[in-house]
């Protein structure tokens, strides 16, 4: 064990000593998650603009109106009177949504003729579209049972009659695992989840390019230190940043993102211990198949997007064609992320989560299998045509 | 002078050309972003939400309330469970979204006009599913309430024109602009499409000046006496026109091939893509100036390049951002870029708007060719 040791005291020495790799491995991932959380901190919508053209300026629509305006999701715009106005809010972002009451409508509905009242909406950002069709829904519905008890009282029913009346069916709505339907509970983790993926990958993966930059790669390959030894001794302080950060992650998520982080703690402490077993070890095996950092820098960071969407997190699986699922299945990203929120938004146990759990440990055995197995040979310099940056060297400053 | 510059122009398109990695991420990696983005987006609107109905009752009554829920936009009844516990594994394991549970007295206490309560419950660990399905519930527990509460009235002796006049309430017409059914695929795919774009730019335009000043060239160019203005002026132009010529693929792609919606006119757009293009290249040129490797420069350009689309505001608006981090994210050009993508193409926001949006971008340029000067000037 002692090669080990010296082998990881030697790697955590490179991390200390470059400055921008330290931050990779220490800072950037808490800095990424404290960026993303203030982007998502605020959880759900509220203050929409809203522009109103109130073309009836009756006592029905001003009641309109103040339906609106009480409600915390709406913000309205005072300065859109005309559909002109609201036309070119929407267009230049001014207004999200807008309620449009036509003319004579108090008049139209007292003589029950037809009429309506236009709730429009920018759908060019569906996040907009779908919380303002809702919310706007919402405060109509409220609206609608006010008229109703209204009209019911002017018939001299009493106030419990109404209630009678109206919860004669009564719809008792639930939203499970994330009642308030707040986007940081939705996407945060998630994000978390991607930046501990491409961060623990790419820091693994530098750590034999680094090597092969230095051209001492060669005296680990001729040293007689088995090859497992000099996979643990490099991966080592990776796999106990990597772990660290995800502590660390989880801590400032539910500290200050207010992400809802429930569930089974020795299930999420196994989840982030085979993640982090994946990434560190197949992050070391891209790295001796890698002939430069800059090239495993370039692709990794890549991928971050593909990844993401990909893999079902926020697009449903069930929606996505069944050869990119298929491909999704083989990535470890989707399997933790989808874990993670099984177990911490679903609050589900070991028993539901088995197949998740099994996948994982199946792709941490593979993965750790590969970087064990690595081939203790020299890769061949290129031989066809003139390559730059294709070698263990790239531009740099002496 | 023009010679010079077109041999250097020259050398950077075998330099970019030879640099296998770098081709490829150029070449291929928006346009597999584009093909891969419109895969995963191809059923487009989220219908058909998986809704499990356990019906408790099994009257008429409760029948007529399944089939309602049956012809509700986008749910979709996939089970028929027992029991109550049987429908919370099925929302457990993600096989429905929706649950709605109609209790065993519903029929007898409906055709009593007595009180009764269906429970309607909303998977709401994925937004996307929980938004639409909350607002289809919202409409069926309108329609619910308002049958149910006319019978009421009628029974109480009430004439059925002033029950229904007590539910007529007010009507909506919903009216979705700019995306009329929409679309996750015309909002989605085009925006992540550029923003694969966006990071393979910056990763080229990361090797603007470290690729010279990195190699022992450096000092036979120097010693050439070539000016480093025209030198790197030169080369950053043959980056452009490249990033242009990659860009044009993607837009053929969505706009010809997918039908994505384009509304303010081709070279409106071309001509707001490249002055995105160069703002993006002056980040990577600034990076590309005092970072002391190629492998750092790339890192300094993705750090930027990776987050900018999440704080973009195109997908979570930027108002509902805390207010310190709204002017931060508005240095960005992407913030503009992915910003003014969505307004022109959706809404055709005017060239009022296009002209101040991309005099922001020329801005950030600006400042950051000024900078990277100012570090080649100092090295």
């Amino acid at each position: 064990m002692r090669q080990v040791y010296n082998i990881a005291c030697y790697e955590v020495a490179h991390i200390f000593k470059d400055f921008i790799l330290f931050l990779m491995v220490f800072l950037v991932p808490l800095g990424y998650a404290a960026l993303f959380g203030a982007v998502y901190v605020a959880g759900t919508l509220t203050d929409i603009p809203l522009g109103i053209v109130d073309l009836d300026d009756s006592r029905l629509s001003h009641e309109i109106v103040t339906a609106f305006r009480n409600s915390p999701r709406f913000h309205i715009v005072e300065t859109i009177g005309t559909y002109s106005r609201l036309e070119e809010g929407m267009k230049n972002g001014t207004v999200r949504a807008g309620i449009v009451i036509p003319e004579n409508f108090e008049k139209k509905t007292e003589l029950h003729q037809k009429t309506k009242i236009m709730t429009c909406y920018d759908a060019s950002n569906l996040i907009w579209g779908y919380n303002i069709r809702k919310y706007a829904l919402e405060v109509l519905n409220q609206f609608n049972a006010g008229h109703t008890a209204e009209y019911l009282a002017g018939l001299g029913m009493t106030k419990r009659e109404i209630r009678d009346i109206l919860d004669t069916v009564s719809c008792t709505t639930e939203i499970w695992y994330n009642p308030t339907l707040s986007y940081a509970n939705f996407l945060f983790m998630g994000l978390v989840m991607m930046i501990l993926h491409q961060l623990g990958l790419l820091s693994a993966g530098l750590t034999i390019t680094r090597e092969k930059e230095h051209n001492s790669w060669i005296q680990y390959l001729a040293a007689p230190v088995p090859g497992w030894k000099i996979f643990l001794g490099k991966a080592l302080p990776y796999f106990i940043a990597g772990f660290f950060n995800y502590g660390l992650l989880l801590w400032f998520a539910a500290r200050f993102v207010h992400v809802k982080i429930w569930g089974s703690l020795p299930l999420i402490l196994l989840l982030g211990l085979l993640y982090d077993v994946i990434i560190t070890s197949f992050g070391f095996f891209l790295s001796t198949q890698a002939p430069n950092s800059l090239q495993v820098t370039r692709y990794l960071m890549l991928l971050s997007v593909p990844l993401f969407l990909i893999s079902g997190y926020t697009w449903p699986g069930t929606h996505i064609p069944a050869a990119l699922n298929a491909l999704a299945r083989a990535l470890p990203y989707t399997w933790m992320a989808e874990g993670f929120r099984l177990v911490t938004l679903k609050e589900l146990g070991p028993g539901e989560v088995r197949i998740t759990l099994v996948v994982m440990g199946v792709m941490a055995a593979a993965s750790l299998l590969l970087a064990l197995a690595f081939a203790r040979r020299r890769n061949s310099p290129v031989e066809q045509g003139l390559t730059v940056n294709g070698g263990p060297a790239y531009p740099g400053k002496n | 002078m023009l010679r010079q510059s077109l041999a250097i122009m020259g050398r950077e398109v075998r330099y970019l050309w030879r640099e296998r990695g770098l081709r490829h991420i150029l070449l291929l990696g928006s346009l597999l972003g584009i093909l891969l983005f419109w895969g995963i987006y191809s059923a487009q609107v989220l219908k058909e939400i998986p809704t499990a109905v356990v019906d408790l009752d099994r009257t008429k009554q409760s029948r007529e309330l399944v089939d309602g829920i049956r012809n509700a936009e986008y749910l979709k009844i996939v089970a028929v469970p027992e029991s109550f516990q049987a429908m919370e594994e099925m929302i457990k394991e993600g096989r429905a979204v929706v649950g709605v549970v109609i209790p065993e007295d519903y029929g007898k206490k409906v055709s009593l006009h007595r009180q009764v309560r269906v429970l309607m419950v909303v998977d709401g660990s994925n937004i996307i599913y929980a938004t639409n399905a909350s607002t289809a519930i919202l409409t069926v527990t309108r329609t619910i309430g308002t049958r149910a509460g006319i019978a009421t009235l009628l029974a109480r002796g009430i004439p059925l024109s002033q029950a229904e006049d007590a539910y007529r309430g007010v009507n909506i017409e919903d009216e979705p602009w700019f995306n009329p059914t929409l679309n996750y695929a015309y909002f989605l795919v085009l925006a992540l499409a550029l923003n694969i774009w966006q990071q393979c730019c910056t990763l080229t335009a990361c090797m603007n000046v470290i690729g010279e000043t990195g190699l022992n060239s450096w000092r036979q160019i120097r010693a050439a006496g070539v000016s480093r203005l025209q030198l790197f002026f030169s080369k950053s132009l043959v980056h452009i026109i490249v990033f242009m010529i990659t860009v044009l693929p993607v837009y053929l792609l969505a706009f010809e091939v997918f039908k994505l919606p384009l509304r303010c006119g081709f070279p409106a757009l071309l001509l707001f893509t490249l002055v995105f293009a160069v703002a993006v290249h002056g980040i990577g040129t600034l990076m590309s100036s005092f970072a002391r490797s190629a492998v750092n420069s790339s890192r300094f350009g993705m750090i930027v390049a990776l987050p900018s689309f999440v704080l973009s505001g195109y997908t979570w608006p930027v108002e509902a951002m805390p207010r310190w981090l709204q002017p931060l994210v508005k240095v960005l050009p992407q913030t503009w870029f992915f910003q003014g993508i969505n307004y022109f193409t959706f809404n055709n926001a005017g060239w009022g708007m296009m002209t101040h949006y991309m005099l922001i971008m020329a801005a950030t340029a600006v400042c950051c060719y000024a900078l990277a000067a100012l570090f080649i000037s100092r090295s």
